[in-house]
């Protein structure tokens, strides 16, 4: 049971306290948490659970903005971080985006969201769709209305008819004139490679991301060619379980507007789109550094936004690096950042230059990882690919389309 | 998140500083008041926003509390809603002014719209002043009986805010019972869910007063209300499904055909988007099977794919909550994840707790199979940038080697960590070189050769420098120039500032003299003088020690400081297995993410409702045999303990003279005990007799001579207590579930009891000596938990206790549950005398 909660802004000012239980938390915990957090230091992130002297706070951080919950009660600790994180997400949603001058400048509308999100520590309703027949966004289109009307209220005049309904998701039958579904495959690799190219592990997150415009009371079916190679999956509540159970095809009556239909795992894939080659070759005080980034695997699709990163290790008095392609940037915090986009077609792009060493040390001890990132878009890497998408009682005009998009992940490579 | 180096609130400079603007304010919000002007809400919703915001910022504006109560007559939902949040935040400073919203609420309250009648009820709620509360029956009773579910939703959890401003009138308007009605027949489950959390809160802080209250909280988790929501548990939203799935792991199914529907049901809930849902089911699973071992077993492996899923999906906050329950299982059933180890591998990106608790993931789950790849994964960390990091996976590689019988491959790993020239390195990797030793001497030839090679002036770290010392030391023998690099630590004795390293100094130089006296001896004669000079007493002890042993005879020093050492077989572990065993009874709770069990860090007052079952906690058989044959125990653990075998029984004598002395009574003498307890309540009851120091002499003398003298007339309870009861943890547990709380209360401890107090076990023989059994124990000072038992003498009635005692306070709060109720009252007089004779006698 949540007793309160705060939003903090990026550098630890209270914008938003909301209490919920009779024990009110007093706002001297924001001060003690805060001060918690930059004793931690900035390389080191702060736990989500903290247990401060008197309370217990989760913490979530989104885009600069703290969201602070606090406890004094044992209760499930995914309950708190969940919640938190859908309270970012709600937000985010309504706000068009999270920081701390629109929080500030909506705070009304936040207050009001809170209200019906959680009541007496105890989360109600966080589904975004129905948030939103309760309490109008701020969009430009209500704004405009209200000057137009001369009804300057927020508040949709009726309650959502769904808070009676046995769909909880799904708003009461609204209308469209172009019923219209759209399905995103949204694909990131996680991997790591040892230097000698090794694939230490390949994994895929995916997300089966859906977009539903559809009148009334859509009844959708969606199969996969090749349900078997998921390793593990998870469903909106909307997905019925059984469907699923026998002949692993997802079946459900989806929310209106955009929402994760479905999230899997597929693991030990066998290969990576890209190789990368880092050389690191050090005596007398310098280490001689070579890169080299190419296609392994053609996807059959482009390969773009190429970039690599890497920490340089703090022994490291000055760098000198250089590509033959895009360009290299060294950052305040000692990031190296290069940026490739596309593979050219004529030459392999390659990053080299010297490194030059505290005047004490012969040789390079530590050995940088790099970060690889990549997208590139028509492509399920996992190989996973929709069969087809049935609607029952299908409206005369129907529009389905389909997507795929895969980008890196924690895409690693050692040295 | 890079949180700013300044934590000043430097103010924003259009931020007002307070009372020059909160009075503007109070003249603008006056003059708008009253008027009818068109365009006046806006103006007023202008102004309400500012008001709101100070608020916000924390500037007080409770001054402003009668102006806003003058504008809140308004028909805009905006207007209302801020006004609602202002009123709900001062209401509890301005008790007097908070009647004048009342009856703007209360209009509101019967508004057409149910959106405004469940906002008004909500914030009528949320006043929180209790001189108000009559106001609150009215429009929650109707609230109750809304057509509108939105309406009854918010209704159902102002019932609950009543009872927390006055219980009474809650109780006394018969809420309870029409909160029960709608649980079990609204059709909204939203509904239900806010009933059901309500009513388990009123009823379990109910329960300790009311026979009723504890009877409604024991049908929650009967088996048709468990079913009631189970088949409906798809219609309820996320969180309340979290909730029922809470309630769910307090039932007991009767028999495994149960157990395995239940689980048939919730299996579609291991795949919900939520993972509060998912960590709620896991633990559902975990909690039904505990019986049953195999399919326990089956559950690990079938909850462990979308808890891995869970791990990689979420943001990196949820990903941590789900690793900490994960670390959990996997140190419980390690082999089961034996195969899953790449998921422990460590990601550059993730901040360093996450990257700890692989780490030891990792260690636990190393087997004969994967240990070659996880080795070489953990080295790659050690190259790491992040240091913490690197120091603990070089530990992990130890601790693999530690408990691995394949060690061929470890040992070339950790000699490398040695070459590799970085400081922390060396030091982590001498630690660990050292414990390899002493677990497998044999490979001394190997690990010498590279040792040898580190120049001491390259350790700074006492617990690496001690490390080195103690091999040369051991093996002065084998290594060339042993004596001369001791030699030298000692002419630096001065700057060698740990203690520690001093200590290991003095005994290695000892043992380098016995192997190689000649080249020793000036070094050792000079790092005896500074040890006798040294103004540590531990150190200056030893060095005296040493040299008189050796003035005594040299052979007999040899004996006692080098003697043949016996291989190490397994080291301690740090943290014990009942405290594991509590933490994974806390399944899905911060107990997970502290790794203590809540006892340990949560107050009692701020427990949660219905925590009843938790706290019992699973009691492991081991420990309950632990507390039958006591004797057996230590003998098993003398085996590991290098005593000489007169000591061994002189401890074993000592032993079974204590172990006599705890069970003072057999059957035939059970009639002597039962009238010695009930001198003891007369006694220690104010009421009946005064608490006289003769008196208890008296008894002291009783229980000397074991005469049968009880002066009847003192002593109303007649319960006798059986001597020899016997209760298995498991009926223990389940009655423990069934049972209602008969009594609860505070018992004073005296001081000498609580000063003696300092472990468990104290107690447990002081009130196993009154009959009263413990089944399971726990905590550290100044915070115990006991659960005790006792039987009815020549009956089968239980009485079970929890009793949790802060020596601090000398207080103790115990609850007593009892199979038949009637006696729950003796048995308490009984147990308290009991208790506070603890360190008197």
């Amino acid at each position: 049971m949540l007793q309160c909660i705060f939003l903090l802004s990026d550098s630890g000012e209270v914008m938003l306290e909301k209490q919920l239980t009779g024990h009110r938390v007093d706002r001297s915990i924001c001060d003690w948490f805060w001060h918690h957090v930059i004793s931690q230091g900035d390389s080191f992130k702060s736990q989500p659970v903290i247990a401060s002297p008197t309370h217990y706070l989760f913490q979530v951080v989104r885009e600069g903005i703290t969201f602070l919950a606090c406890t004094q009660v044992e209760m499930p600790p995914l309950m708190g971080i969940e919640f938190l994180c859908r309270v970012s997400d709600v937000l985010s949603d309504y706000l068009g985006g999270l920081n701390e001058d629109v929080i500030k400048d909506n705070f009304v509308i936040v207050y009001e969201l809170l209200d019906e999100m959680i009541d007496n520590g105890f989360p109600l309703t966080t589904e975004a769709n129905i948030l939103r027949e309760m309490i109008a966004p701020p969009n430009i289109v209500s704004k405009v209305l209200s000057v137009v009307t001369g009804n300057s209220s927020n508040v949709s005049d009726t309650l959502p008819g769904a808070t009676g309904s046995s769909i909880p998701w799904r708003a009461a039958e609204p209308k469209y004139a172009n019923n219209e579904v759209y399905v995103d495959l949204v694909e990131e690799m996680d991997a790591v490679i040892n230097r000698d190219g090794a694939l230490v592990k390949c994994e895929v997150y995916g997300e089966v991301r859906v977009n539903s415009h559809l009148s009334g009371l859509p009844d959708l079916t969606l199969s996969f060619a090749n349900p078997s190679i998921l390793d593990d999956v998870r469903f909106h509540p909307c997905v019925r379980f059984r469907p699923w159970e026998s002949h692993q095809v997802l079946s459900f009556v989806p929310p209106d507007g955009e929402f994760k239909l479905m999230s899997y795992r597929i693991k030990k894939l066998k290969s990576t789109p890209l190789y990368v080659k880092p050389q690191l070759t050090s005596d007398a005080g310098k280490c001689r550094v070579n890169v080299l980034v190419g296609i392994r695997n053609d996807p059959g699709k482009t390969i773009d936004s190429i970039t690599l990163e890497f920490q340089l290790p703090p022994c490291i008095l000055s760098a000198d690096l250089n590509s033959n392609h895009g360009t290299v940037n060294i950052l305040g915090n000692k990031i190296c950042s290069w940026t490739i986009g596309r593979i050219p077609k004529d030459k392999t792009p390659s990053l080299s230059g010297t490194l030059l060493l505290e005047t004490e040390l012969e040789r390079l001890h530590v050995f940088p990882t790099f970060r690889v990132g990549f997208r590139i878009m028509g492509v399920a890497l996992s190989g996973l690919q929709i069969d087809k998408l049935d609607l029952k009682t299908a409206p005369s005009r129907l529009y389905k389309g389909f997507r795929a998009l895969t980008r890196a992940g924690e895409f690693e490579v050692r040295s | 998140m890079a949180p700013p180096a300044q934590s000043q609130r430097s103010p924003s400079p259009s931020q007002p500083s307070g009372k020059s603007e909160v009075s503007d304010l109070k003249l603008q919000l006056r003059q708008l008041a009253g008027s009818r002007a068109p365009g006046v809400d806006d103006s007023k919703r202008e102004l309400f926003k500012k008001v709101i915001s100070y608020m916000t910022i924390g500037i007080d504006v409770s001054s402003l509390f009668g102006e806003m109560v003058m504008c809140s007559a308004t028909s805009d939902i905006v207007l209302k809603k801020m006004c609602y949040l202002y009123v709900g935040n001062y209401a509890k400073v301005n008790p007097d002014l908070a009647l004048l919203t009342i009856n703007f609420l209360q209009r509101d309250c019967r508004d057409e719209d149910p959106m405004i009648r469940g906002l008004a009820l909500r914030s009528l709620c949320s006043l929180r002043v209790a001189n108000l509360v009559e106001y609150l029956v009215g429009p929650l009773g109707s609230g109750l009986k809304d057509s509108n579910s939105y309406v009854r939703m918010v209704a159902v959890m102002g019932v609950l805010k009543l009872y927390h401003i006055s219980a009474s009138t809650c109780i006394d308007a018969d809420f309870p019972s029409i909160l029960k009605h709608l649980m079990l027949h609204d059709s909204d489950t939203q509904v239900v869910a806010n009933c059901l959390s309500a009513l388990q809160e009123i009823w379990s802080a109910e329960a300790s007063t009311s026979e009723e209250a504890s009877r409604e909280r024991e049908a929650l988790i009967s088996k048709p209300f468990i079913y009631y929501l189970l088949n409906r548990i798809k219609e309820f939203c996320e969180w309340a499904q979290c909730l029922v799935l809470e309630l769910v792991t307090k039932y007991v199914p009767s028999d495994s055909s149960e157990i395995f529907d239940i689980m048939n049901l919730l299996e579609d809930r291991l795949q919900h988007a939520n993972g509060a849902v998912v960590l709620a089911t896991i633990r559902v699973f975990l909690q039904l099977t505990l019986s049953m071992t195999d399919v326990h077993q089956q559950v690990y492996e079938r909850i462990k794919a979308p808890l891995l899923t869970l791990v990689s999906s979420g943001s990196p906050e949820q990903s941590y909550a789900v690793l900490s329950h994960l670390h959990l299982l996997v140190m419980r059933a390690p082999y089961v994840f034996s195969s899953d180890y790449k998921h422990f591998y460590c990601q550059y990106n993730e901040p360093s707790y996450v990257k700890r608790l692989k780490l030891e993931m990792l260690t636990a789950v190393a087997n004969e199979s994967n240990t070659y790849e996880i080795v070489t994964e953990l080295c790659e960390y050690a190259a790491n940038v992040d240091i913490p990091i690197a120091r603990e996976s070089i530990r992990a590689v130890g601790k693999i080697a530690l408990q691995q019988y394949d060690v061929n491959a470890i040992v070339d790993r950790l000699l490398q960590f040695l070459e590799m020239e970085k400081d922390y390195v060396t030091a982590e990797a001498l630690v660990l070189v050292k414990d390899l030793l002493r677990k497998y001497p044999q490979w001394s030839h190997d690990c010498i050769a590279v040792v040898g090679n580190i120049s001491s002036k390259n350790v700074q770290e006492p617990k690496a420098k001690a490390a080195l010392i103690w091999m040369l030391g051991e093996y002065s023998q084998d290594m060339q120039d042993a004596p001369y690099v001791l030699g030298s630590l000692v002419e630096n004795w001065d700057e060698e500032h740990s203690a520690e390293v001093r200590l290991h100094l003095l005994t290695a130089m000892m043992k380098c003299f016995f192997n190689r006296p000649p080249e020793t001896q000036s070094a050792l004669g000079a790092a005896l003088a500074a040890g006798i000079a040294d103004f540590h007493q531990d150190v200056h002890d030893r060095a005296l020690f040493y040299y008189r042993i050796l003035r005594y005879n040299v052979s007999v020093a040899e004996r006692v400081v080098n003697p043949p050492k016996q291989a190490v077989s397994v080291f301690a572990d740090t943290q014990s297995s009942e405290i594991k065993d509590r933490i994974f009874d806390e399944f899905n709770s911060l107990s997970v993410l502290y790794q203590k069990p809540s006892y340990m860090f949560t107050d009692k007052e701020h427990r949660g409702p219905l925590e009843f079952a938790d706290e019992l906690g699973n009691l492991s058989i081991g420990e309950a045999a632990n507390n039958v044959v006591p004797t057996q125990m230590v003998e098993e653990n003398d085996k590991d303990l290098l005593l000489t075998t007169s000591e061994k029984e002189e401890t074993k004598g000592s032993r079974n003279n204590g172990s006599a002395y705890s069970v003072p009574y057999d059957g035939s003498s059970t009639s002597v005990f039962a009238s010695q307890t009930q001198i003891e309540s007369a006694v220690s009851n104010p009421t009946l007799a005064g608490h006289s120091p003769q008196a208890s002499f008296a008894i002291d003398d009783l229980l000397g001579l074991g005469i049968p003298a009880a002066p009847a007339v003192l002593s109303p309870p007649q319960l006798k207590l059986n001597t020899k009861a016997a209760l298995d943890p498991s009926t223990f547990q389940q009655k423990w579930r069934q049972l209602p709380v008969a009594l609860s209360q505070e018992i004073s401890v005296s001081p000498q009891g609580a000063a003696a107090l300092t472990a468990p076990q104290a107690l447990l023989r002081h009130m196993q000596s009154h009959s009263i059994h413990c089944i399971a124990s726990g905590g550290q000072s100044p915070n115990f938990k006991f659960f005790f038992f006792a039987q009815k003498f020549e009956e089968s009635s239980n009485y079970l206790v929890e009793c949790v005692i802060n020596t601090s306070s000398a207080k103790a709060q115990v609850k007593i549950k009892a199979d038949d109720q009637n006696t729950s009252q003796d048995f308490s007089t009984l147990f308290e005398s009991a208790l506070s004779k603890f360190g008197t006698s």
